[in-house]
């Protein structure tokens, strides 16, 4: 250990100097900057091509209620029904879509960096530890069971979130009689994933018409995308987000181990079961709304390192900035590259992902990618 | 110098009730959410007519829409033959990047129905909403190739009618067409179609109603490494199959799948005296060749083999009636 005790706020770097700390928040600004842009520019790519003046006219003029640019279509040569149907692809299909990605890439950004902390693994994220298998199998629990039929709408993401939430309780369960090991925690999130993707596919077997539904939760997507999904999302988001920032110390001191996190007054064994469980409900509510998208929680929290340092108190808002970020770049490759369709979101995270993280791992062969804690 | 670990202090953790509480926000807002969404869908107005359609959906819709989007062959096949095809506005194809529009529709139905890419619905691999709102439609005709989901955002987030058409049996196309015709005002086209279809049957059930045993029989549609995909009990083809006077192994092979994959051994263990294979979409004799046990066949080593178009016999529509099941009598009877 190179710092001995931590320092008083917690961070691994206890000698770290202010300006050293200035330059992380500038960083991040910077990452919370580059996820706005993309956030503003997404929504001018779709799979029906409008001009991009015209998607900001409908946009607004949606936002205003009609107030402002109320004939959006002007010189365009089309009809008010055209209109209307821009109007609606861009205010009822594009933005949601493009918000579902920022909520749920910065979901499943926190939840992969909050893992990897507990574990002080860095190949620790929600798909490893089978989290989001939970939650899709929840998904297809409704779906094969019929449960609410027409309320399906309502119970497939509430199934979700009991999915996930109910294997992040069996994980601690299953191990909780070692409870110190951190390997045990792993390898249960492992086996219970496994075990998790053999019952998803058995009902994929049983049922062949919910398992076009349940398809769509194994490919990923943002297709499905609605106001009321990213109000749900963003509400899971902003509660669970704040309590996974308020723990960023004491996720701090649990890298320095048990012992040391115990001397510093972190009751280590409860702030994992709360950080996981924080992780758990991040991971069912992008599950819930995209299905399993791939590669979003294991990146982004290492480029957030490489970029502002190991403190988590910066890693865990840092995280989602980037895994909203890092989702939007996917989608918006995907219609740049295949413009007329609405291809697997996961095939693009992982087009985007793979490269970028093999450079990241070329670059730093030499240092461990979890700092201190690694 | 020993280190003296203090008591931890419980006020520095988050504590469990902060789990439950945000679950119940979450719940809370999307009950009411849903709840407000569902009371703001639209009701009956005039000019719409109520149905129930093959799912047990009460369904209105506005009467005789000019623009529609129908989102499977079998329906397409239906409302060409009642002179529907000028209110046909899209239809279902998978990702234009990758298959497009041939990947649903043979290029004949291509032709004879006058489809063309920009008519391109996205229903897969991910439903393309923007491609459905694009072509303006007033009225959605689906069946369960469509997810559910799907659905209920066509019809809660876009306010857009979707009626789904999926006949459990041959009997079930009837239906279909009585409700197609009540929906665009051409009810007595409708009459005269099912009346076409009503002698097709009759004509069928005097072919084999003086069968005293049937031959039992694979009808298989897609085979792999694994086995052979059939029609399952309580499904369109096996109905199909039994109006045909022909005895499913399928039935009996494998009572728990609708669509089930019968492997290698159960159609070996079977042996079915005939059997029938889909063709088109890039399936030949050939690729079925390669599936388990072919070669050990009583029916392929008898010759008593037959190709017949997948459009015929895979989907639930007024051809299946009248091309696909002579052709089954003819493959499953080739004296009568």
């Amino acid at each position: 250990m190179a710092s001995g005790r931590p320092a008083a706020d917690g961070s691994p770097r206890a000698g770290a100097v202010p300006s050293a700390r200035r330059h992380r928040l500038l960083r991040l600004a910077v990452l919370g900057g580059g996820a706005l842009l993309l956030l503003l520019l997404s929504p001018l790519l779709g799979t029906v091509p409008i001009p991009p003046l015209t998607v900001l006219d409908l946009f607004l003029n949606h936002l205003s209620g009609g107030f402002l640019f109320s004939d959006p279509c002007a010189g365009l040569g089309i009809t008010a029904t055209k209109c209307t149907a821009y109007g609606e692809i861009v205010w009822e299909a594009r933005v949601p879509e493009v918000l579902l990605a920022v909520f749920a890439g910065a979901s499943l950004g926190m939840a992969g960096g909050t893992l990897q902390g507990v574990f002080r693994n860095p190949l620790a994220d929600p798909f490893l530890l089978g989290l989001s298998s939970g939650g899709t199998l929840g998904a297809a629990v409704v779906l094969v069971l019929h449960i609410g039929e027409t309320e399906e709408y309502l119970f497939l993401p509430l199934f979700a979130f009991v999915g996930a939430c109910a294997t992040g309780l069996a994980i601690l369960a299953v191990a909780r009689g070692r409870f110190g090991s951190i390997e045990t925690l792993l390898l249960v999130g492992v086996a219970l994933s496994n075990l998790l993707s053999a019952i998803l596919t058995l009902f994929l077997l049983y049922n062949p018409i919910s398992s076009q539904q349940v398809y769509f939760w194994l490919l990923g997507g943002l297709g499905e995308a609605t106001w009321i999904g990213d109000g749900v999302a963003l509400g899971v988001l902003l509660v669970a987000g704040t309590l996974l920032a308020l723990l960023g110390r004491d996720l701090n001191l649990l890298q320095l181990g048990h012992d040391v996190a115990q001397t510093a007054g972190v009751d280590s064994r409860r702030v994992r079961i709360d950080l996981i469980l924080l992780a758990s409900i991040l991971t069912a509510v992008a599950v819930a709304f995209t299905g399993i998208i791939g590669f979003v929680g294991l990146v982004s929290p290492h480029v957030v390192r490489r970029l502002i340092g190991t403190d988590y108190r910066l890693v865990l808002p840092g995280s989602a900035a980037a895994g909203a970020g890092f989702l939007l770049i996917a989608r918006d490759l995907s219609l740049v590259i295949f413009p007329t369709s609405v291809l697997p979101i996961g095939i693009f995270t992982a087009f985007a992902g793979v490269p970028f993280f093999l450079y990241l791992l070329y670059r730093s062969r030499a240092a461990s990618p979890m700092g201190v804690a690694g | 110098m020993t280190l003296n670990p203090s008591p931890p202090p419980a006020a520095r953790t988050v504590p469990i009730a902060w789990f439950a509480v945000a679950l119940l926000v979450v719940a809370g807002v999307a009950v009411a959410a849903t709840a407000g969404y569902y009371a703001l869908r639209p009701t009956s107005t005039p000019g719409s007519i109520a149905l129930t359609d093959d799912l047990g959906r009460n369904v209105t819709v506005p009467y005789d829409p000019s623009r529609v989007v129908v989102l499977s062959p079998s329906i397409v096949d239906t409302m060409y033959r009642l002179g529907l095809r000028s209110h046909i506005v899209g239809v279902d194809c998978y990702a234009p990047a990758l298959g497009g529009i041939s990947e649903d529709y043979s290029p004949d139905q291509v032709a004879l129905w006058g489809l063309n890419s920009s008519m391109c619905v996205e229903i897969g691999p991910t439903f393309d909403f923007e491609s459905l709102l694009n072509q303006t439609p007033q009225l959605v005709l689906a069946s369960t190739i469509v997810s559910v989901e799907s659905v209920e955002q066509i019809t809660t987030t876009y306010h857009i009618p979707v009626v789904m058409l999926q006949p459990p049996t041959v009997n079930g196309v009837l239906v279909d067409v009585s409700m197609i015709g009540r929906i665009f005002g051409v009810e007595s086209q409708a009459n005269a179609l099912n009346a076409q279809l009503s002698t097709e049957l009759a004509s069928a059930a005097n072919a084999v109603g003086s069968l005293e045993s049937f031959p039992t029989v694979l009808v298989t549609y897609d085979v792999d490494q694994n086995g052979y995909w059939t029609f399952g009990p309580d499904t369109f083809g096996q109905s199909l199959i039994e109006l045909s006077g022909a005895a499913n192994i399928a039935a009996a092979a494998n009572g728990t799948f609708a669509y089930p994959e019968l492997s290698g051994e159960q159609v070996l263990a079977a042996d079915p005296a005939y059997l029938v294979y889909a063709t088109g979409y890039g399936l030949t004799e050939s690729t079925y060749a390669n599936a388990p046990f072919w070669h050990d066949l009583t029916a392929v080593n008898d010759g008593n083999l037959t190709g017949i178009d997948s459009n015929w016999i895979t989907e639930p529509d007024p051809t299946m009636i009248l091309s696909g099941l002579p052709a089954l009598i003819a493959a499953f009877h080739p004296s009568t």
